[in-house]
């Protein structure tokens, strides 16, 4: 049976565990920070000398560390393509927005363990000679920004941030910073515009790639809270310790959020890879199975952006046999390992983590129509394809599921959907556009149906017209 | 140099170009919508979609740069139906009738090119809970507003931000629901606008659109000439339709402007048109003004000079030239002065502004005019403004400093008012006016004090360093600090940046030079920049910013009685011009504009010819200077309108031409000569100023010196004269205008003076300058210092801009005072005040601004009816004469009714 594998929320989750700098010491805290002050340089077989700070990016590369905000890109990588020859200062910020719907992680670090956290950005930020830092902390969650504020005083008191942090000449800050309320804050360039005080307007790249032009035009990282706290376990357990965590190449713990029609939805702890889609679902010390009755329809694996994955698909994934050769091997749905590469193998992404399952109750047509009226809602406004094409999504959708669309609906919305991905400023055109092109592709008769379904409706009610006069 | 495959070919283009600019530069036209050159891309209406090989979606060719070796197809059948679809989404809620109103707008354009037709939106299909009206905004006299036909492109927003520095739009709510409207009042007028106009200009639909288009129609042709206005010398297109502008647009190749304009360049050009432009010469008798022929104007004056000249000698008579007219005719001006009068009476209104300028850099320097160029604001890493409010008087150089100030540089105002520029000031320094001196010499002090000057400089291109040591020794920011009533440790700070955020730029203005010290005081930033290396270096000098379009030139062209064109010193150049002219240049002395006045009073001069100046008005002290103009026997008066002087003083008015209506050059703050073209023919019988004058030279006998067939002709009798503008010829100022020094016709020009050595020696000398302290002085009988300068709507005396819908953005003159100060005379806005002087009165209405410091008071000159020079003191600069129009002690009386409540007739003249 798979089981959880708690990491980050090891202290969280324990009972009795409180979010205040003595409980946390008292389990080990800030050993890591210490740890990595105190880290050697390192001398490379080619000679070359590593100073402890590009150990430390060393070793963060070496774990295997991808991004758990949605793109899952190696933030070892991440932060070897900050310019650190500007002369400019390099900021930091912790993408703290989570509001991909159907997350609900990244809350449980910050509310319960923010000490964890904290000391993952101040070696993220001694790592990357980082002095000024900032938490964007999603505007819904006050209090989550309350506990965060109450836990950096305490770490400034204890010397664990401000100057001269234990002693060895670094200076850091971290300010909380609230966002203001929209989803497109938490997609990491409006997110630096936001904290610039602006509209969170994205910005295009080029040239405004963060690690060069970001946050006042100065190197900036942005991370997401999981990934900065497991940085901190990368210190405390070495990056082959944690390596060995997790599938090659999908290293480590991930958090997952369950939602949707299971029994027992959630959030869950587990090693990248070493758990199923199926076993996450219908396992009894994970989402508990479906409700009484009920058959599985789709699954919406890495949040609402990701596309939608049907009951009974069965995907093609590369393996390597024992023999060391690569072969193509048939997974049903239900059997897909989840982590970032097997995911994506089936046409979708674990993103932000969170698994949304649908069950037979559902109409794909109304859940379609929820989703696209969210990022209708969503869109910032800045690109003609997004801000009219969402719209014209959220339209069609809506018709559709009212009883009011034709059954060329499902056509028209592709086509809207093709015009949207790939060709927007940032990502959210591809969040906005893949739930469609996914949902319809797979669920064409459910839409069609819909369509025509409303368009003999019609012709129905108009003949009856006729006749009354 | 980056290959690149561009739709089947090989091409080369240069490193780090975008996809779009190289298409461009290539000859390759692709679609934009949200692109504008003067802006940062957004990529965000993706019309510029391109297909690159090796990438899975169609990258905007705006914002993604070229790699060797891309191969770039821009108009494949998916791009192409990319594009239309996009057009198709924009249109779908788009007036239809809007294209075929205008379509020539780009969106229009693209509408048309790809047949697309917009439908009009449903009213259905708007969402109720985001349905906002489209803004519509009527009530501005040059801005319309109709956002039906607004597509969200921002570029609007980004233009008020990016070049404006404004802030004026915003973007309201999200996704579909976003509708573009002004960020802080329900319209224009009432909102930060400054109405430059950048919005209109930039918006891709008739969204925002000119009024004079929606009043007089689009024009039917274009030139491309340089403001009339201020000193900065923006570069514009004239649009003209049936014999009257109609529009004025941005030159986007512009040098300075860079396609951008402020209101007066953009939009107060409708003097031009003005129903009271008199455009026949005229002569004065007994019943009034009378209309003659050119013949008889001519003869009148030829015969009236010809008899003071021949009965009195020629240094009765006095001209003066115009900083309005062409580099052209100011040298045609003094000629006549020089040649056909045989006197060295001649000047202009650089007296009354940056004669201090001219003369403190040029002793020091070697050269009287700025070290510097507008192109190095971007470079500089600080700003030393003195005495200037660039973003109301130089609007565009003060857009620039803005934005660069916003990108990060440092910038110190020195400036008795909390001008636009002093909130975003790292140090204002709110210096009492007449203390500039004391106060820049505590600036050199720290400098010397804290050895932040630059070594290499001081040992090597200074001399007197020892003897300044010594000097400024005295001068602590503690000793000053409560005459200049600026704290010490600002001084400290400011002194401080300036010396060590290397380079740093000065600006400064009037508020430098029209003050008894006012030479003394640039002299005093001259040494700021020698202390601190900030000279012969891009991003940094010392410079003026003249006030009008053709001051500089106006001087530089010999309009000042000591100096020949080219600011030759009279004895200097006396030979090689005697040559060139065929004729002898006065031994004797001229009179400087002050001196002329003086001599007028004591019936020692008896004729003036003022061209394009209108000194009963501008001179100071009206009283003395009406008490000097009267005793003339002839005036003439050379303008556009029957000005005050023409009105009480004239006896004979020619008509000119505008500069809409001739051709020519000038000569901008930065040393640029540029084209001024005729957009349109002379008004009515006008005539360029060349002309005039040329005419009147012939009939007093001197027809072959002044036989010119064109202003070229002209100009390349000046090049002849002129070592450092020879290599500035019409034919090399097609492509844009040239800096002097350029002494060949493949000089690039000189956008830096004082690179290596100074052009007098290797060596400037350090000035060490006392304060004097002014004459006029405040009192228990005169409590109140009234300082006097302008604003962004007016312009100088108001002749231009008070004859354009300027006057209804700013309706009058007004008397600024602080807060408390009205407060504790429980005085209230807008209630009119006599403000007495010990020199006359005026009467304004009361504006309390926040601004002003308590003690201090402010006015504007822009209109005939505050006429505020009657309160201005007859006291100068002793080096130059410039008079001292910045420091008035006066008293107030408040008299009992309300600006608002005054009977229309009630003027106070
Ligand atoms: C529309 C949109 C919304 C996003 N919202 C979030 C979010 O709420 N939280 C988050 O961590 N990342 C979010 N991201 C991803 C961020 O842009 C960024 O990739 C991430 O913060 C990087 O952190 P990581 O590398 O540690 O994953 C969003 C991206 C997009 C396109
Ligand atoms: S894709 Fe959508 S959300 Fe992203 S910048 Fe463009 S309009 Fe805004
Ligand atoms: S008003 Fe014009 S420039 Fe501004 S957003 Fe609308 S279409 Fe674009
Ligand atoms: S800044 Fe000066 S030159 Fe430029 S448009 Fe305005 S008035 Fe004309
Ligand atoms: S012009 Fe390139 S995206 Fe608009």
């Amino acid at each position: 049976m798979a089981e959880q594998f708690k990491l980050v929320l090891k202290n969280a989750d324990s009972p009795g565990y409180t979010p205040d700098m003595e409980c946390y010491l008292k389990h080990g805290g800030y050993q890591a920070l210490r740890k990595a002050l105190a880290t050697a340089p390192r001398d490379l077989p080619d000679g070359k000398k590593l100073s402890p700070q590009e150990v430390i990016r060393d070793d963060v590369k070496a774990s295997g560390l991808r991004g758990r905000g949605g793109a899952g890109f190696s933030a070892g990588l991440k932060w070897s393509f900050v310019d650190r020859r500007s002369g400019k200062p390099i900021y930091l910020i912790c993408n703290a927005d989570e509001s991909e719907p159907g997350t609900f992680k990244d809350r449980q670090i910050l509310h319960k363990d923010p000490h964890q956290l904290i000391e993952g950005m101040v070696i993220s930020c001694w790592a990357n000679d980082v002095k000024l830092a900032y938490i964007y902390i999603r505007g819904e969650m006050p209090h989550g920004a309350r506990i965060l504020n109450q836990a950096l005083r305490e770490a400034r008191a204890k010397g664990f941030l401000g100057k001269n942090i234990l002693g060895v000449g670094y200076d850091l800050e971290i300010h909380v910073h609230r966002g203001a309320g929209a989803y497109i804050c938490g997609e990491e360039t409006g997110l630096i515009e936001s904290l610039e005080g602006k509209r969170a307007y994205p910005r295009i790249k080029p040239p405004y790639f963060p690690a060069v032009l970001g946050l006042y035009m100065c190197p900036t990282i942005v991370n997401n809270v999981e990934t900065l706290a497991a940085v901190k376990h990368i210190v405390e357990m070495g990056p082959v310790n944690y390596a060995k965590l997790g599938t090659p190449n999908n290293t480590g713990t991930r958090l997952v959020s369950l939602s949707g029609d299971v029994q027992k939805p959630g959030y869950f702890e587990i090693e990248v890879g070493k758990v199923t889609l199926g076993q996450l679902i219908n396992d009894a010390n994970f989402g508990g199975g479906l409700k009484p009755g009920r058959t599985l329809k789709a699954v919406i694996p890495g949040g609402s952006s990701s596309k939608v994955l049907k009951a009974g698909e069965v995907f093609k994934l590369k393996r390597k046999g024992a023999d060391g050769q690569m072969t193509t091997v048939d997974v049903p749905l239900l059997d897909l390992p989840y982590d970032f590469d097997s995911l994506q193998a089936a046409g979708s992404m674990s993103g932000s983590g969170a698994i949304i399952v649908l069950d037979d109750s559902r109409s794909m047509v109304e859940t379609l129509a929820n989703l696209s009226e969210f990022y209708a809602h969503e869109s910032c406004g800045q690109c003609t394809p997004c801000r009219e094409g969402a719209l014209w999504l959220a339209k069609g959708t809506h018709r559709l599921s009212h009883g009011e669309g034709r059954k060329v609906d499902a056509e028209y919305l592709l086509h809207i959907a093709q015009n949207i991905q790939g060709r927007t400023i940032c990502a959210f055109g591809e969040a906005a556009a893949w739930p469609v092109l996914s949902f319809v592709k797979k669920f064409r008769e459910e839409f069609e149906a819909h369509g025509a379904a409303a368009e003999a409706a019609r012709k129905n009610s108009t003949s009856a017209g006729t006749h009354q006069h | 140099m980056p290959t690149l495959i561009l739709n089947g070919q090989r091409r080369e283009c240069p490193e780090g170009l975008t996809i779009l600019t190289a298409c461009r530069s290539l000859g390759i036209e692709v679609p934009t919508l949200c692109h504008d050159e003067r802006l940062a891309p957004t990529g965000g209406c993706r019309l510029c979609g391109v297909e690159i090989e090796g990438w899975n979606h169609h990258p905007s060719a705006c914002n993604t740069v070229v790699h060797d070796g891309m191969v770039i197809r821009t108009h494949t059948t998916a791009v192409e139906q990319q594009r239309r679809t996009l057009l198709q989404l924009l249109a779908d809620g788009y007036p239809a009738d809007a294209v075929t109103a205008a379509p020539d707008k780009e969106f229009h354009r693209w509408l048309i090119h790809y047949q697309i037709t917009p439908r009009g939106r449903l009213a259905t299909d708007v969402d109720p809970a985001h349905s906002q009206p489209p803004f519509r905004d009527t009530t501005h006299p040059y801005l319309r507003a109709d956002f039906a036909q607004c597509i969200a492109c921002q570029r609007c927003v980004r233009i008020c931000d990016e070049v404006q520095g404004r802030f004026v739009w915003r973007a309201w709510n999200r996704g579909d629901a976003t509708r573009i409207r002004p960020g802080n009042s329900p319209i224009l007028l009432a909102s930060d606008c400054v109405s430059c106009g950048a919005c209109v200009d930039t918006c891709p639909t008739g969204a925002l659109e000119d009024q004079s288009i929606h009043h007089k129609g689009r024009p039917t042709a274009w030139t491309q000439t340089t403001c009339p206005y201020c000193g900065t010398g923006c570069e514009m297109s004239v649009g003209t339709r049936a014999g009257q502008i109609v529009q004025v647009l941005p030159v986007r190749s512009a040098a300075v402007s860079r396609g951008h304009l402020c209101v007066k360049g953009r939009y107060a050009f409708d003097y031009n048109h003005a129903p009271d432009r008199v455009t026949e010469p005229m002569i004065r008798d007994a019943l009034g003004w009378r209309k003659v022929s050119w013949d008889d104007a001519v003869a009148f004056v030829a015969h009236r000079l010809g008899e003071i000249v021949r009965t009195s000698g020629p240094d009765n008579v006095g001209v003066l030239g115009s900083a309005r007219g062409t580099n052209e005719e100011n040298y045609v001006a003094q000629k006549f002065a020089r040649v056909v009068l045989g006197t060295n009476n001649v000047d202009a209104c650089a007296r009354v502004c940056h004669a201090p300028s001219a003369a403190a850099l040029n002793s020091q320097l070697g050269t009287g005019a700025a070290t510097n160029s507008f192109a190095d604001i971007e470079h500089a890493r600080a700003f030393l403004l003195c005495g200037t409010n660039p973003t109301e008087n130089h609007p565009i150089v003060g857009a620039r400093i803005l934005q660069a100030v916003q990108r990060g540089a440092r910038l110190i105002v020195i400036d008795p008012r909390e001008i636009e520029l002093a909130r975003s000031a790292t140090v204002h320094l709110a210096v009492r006016p007449g203390t500039n001196v004391l106060l820049l010499n505590a600036l050199a002090h720290v400098i010397v004090e804290e050895a932040l000057y630059d070594v290499p400089t001081v040992e090597h291109r200074v001399a007197g360093w020892s003897v300044f040591r010594e000097f400024i020794r005295a001068f602590t920011p503690e000793s000053v600090a409560e005459v200049c009533g600026v704290p010490a440790e600002a001084i400290r700070r400011a002194a401080r940046i300036y010396a060590t955020e290397a380079p740093a730029m000065g600006f400064h203005g009037l508020g430098l030079t029209e003050h008894a010290q006012g030479t003394e005081g640039v002299m005093c930033l001259v040494n700021l920049a020698l202390l601190t290396g900030n000279l012969g270096r891009a991003g940094a000098g010392v410079n003026p910013l003249r006030g009008q379009n053709n001051v500089q030139g106006s001087a530089h062209m010999g309009c000042e009685p000591d100096h020949l064109t080219g600011y030759t010193p009279l004895e200097f150049g006396r030979a090689q011009f005697e040559a060139i002219w065929q004729a002898p240049i006065p031994h004797q002395r001229g009179l400087n504009l002050m001196q002329m006045m003086d001599a007028a009073a004591a019936g020692q001069l008896q004729a003036l010819w003022a061209i394009g100046y209108d000194i009963a008005l501008t001179q100071p002290n009206t009283s003395a200077t009406r008490a000097a103009l009267a005793r003339l026997k002839l005036v003439i008066v050379q303008d556009l309108f029957l000005t005050e002087l023409a009105r009480e003083f004239g006896h004979v008015f020619l008509p000119a031409c505008s500069s809409f209506e001739k051709d020519g050059t000038f000569m901008n703050s930065e040393r640029r000569v540029q084209r001024v073209r005729a957009a349109l023919p002379p008004a009515g019988r006008s005539k360029s100023d060349w002309e005039i004058i040329s005419a009147v030279a012939t009939a007093m006998g001197s027809q072959s010196a002044f036989a010119y067939s064109s202003a070229e002709a002209i100009w390349n009798e000046i090049r002849a004269l002129w070592p450092a503008g020879a290599g500035i010829s019409y034919a090399r100022l097609e492509s844009g205008g040239l800096q002097w020094p350029c002494p060949t016709e493949n000089h690039p020009g000189t956008p830096i003076l004082h690179v290596d050595r100074f052009a007098h020696g290797q060596r400037a000398p350090l000035q060490c300058i006392s304060h004097r302290a002014s004459h006029e002085v405040v009192s228990t009988e005169f409590p109140f210092l009234l300082t006097t300068g302008r604003t962004l709507y007016g312009f100088n005396a108001g002749t231009m801009t008070g004859r354009t819908p300027n006057r209804q953005l700013r309706r009058t003159d007004t008397l600024d005072m602080a807060p408390v100060d009205a407060e504790r005379l429980s005085w209230r806005e807008g209630e009119r005040i006599r403000v007495q002087s010990r020199h006359g009165a005026a009467v304004l209405p009361l504006r309390i601004d926040p601004r002003m410091r308590a003690g201090d008071l402010f006015a504007t000159f822009h209109t005939v009816e505050a006429a505020l020079n009657q309160l201005t003191s007859p006291y100068q600069d002793p080096l130059t004469r410039t008079p001292e129009y910045k420091r008035v002690a006066v008293r107030l009386i408040r008299e009992t009714a309300l600006e608002s409540e005054r009977a229309p007739a009630d003027g106070v003249r």
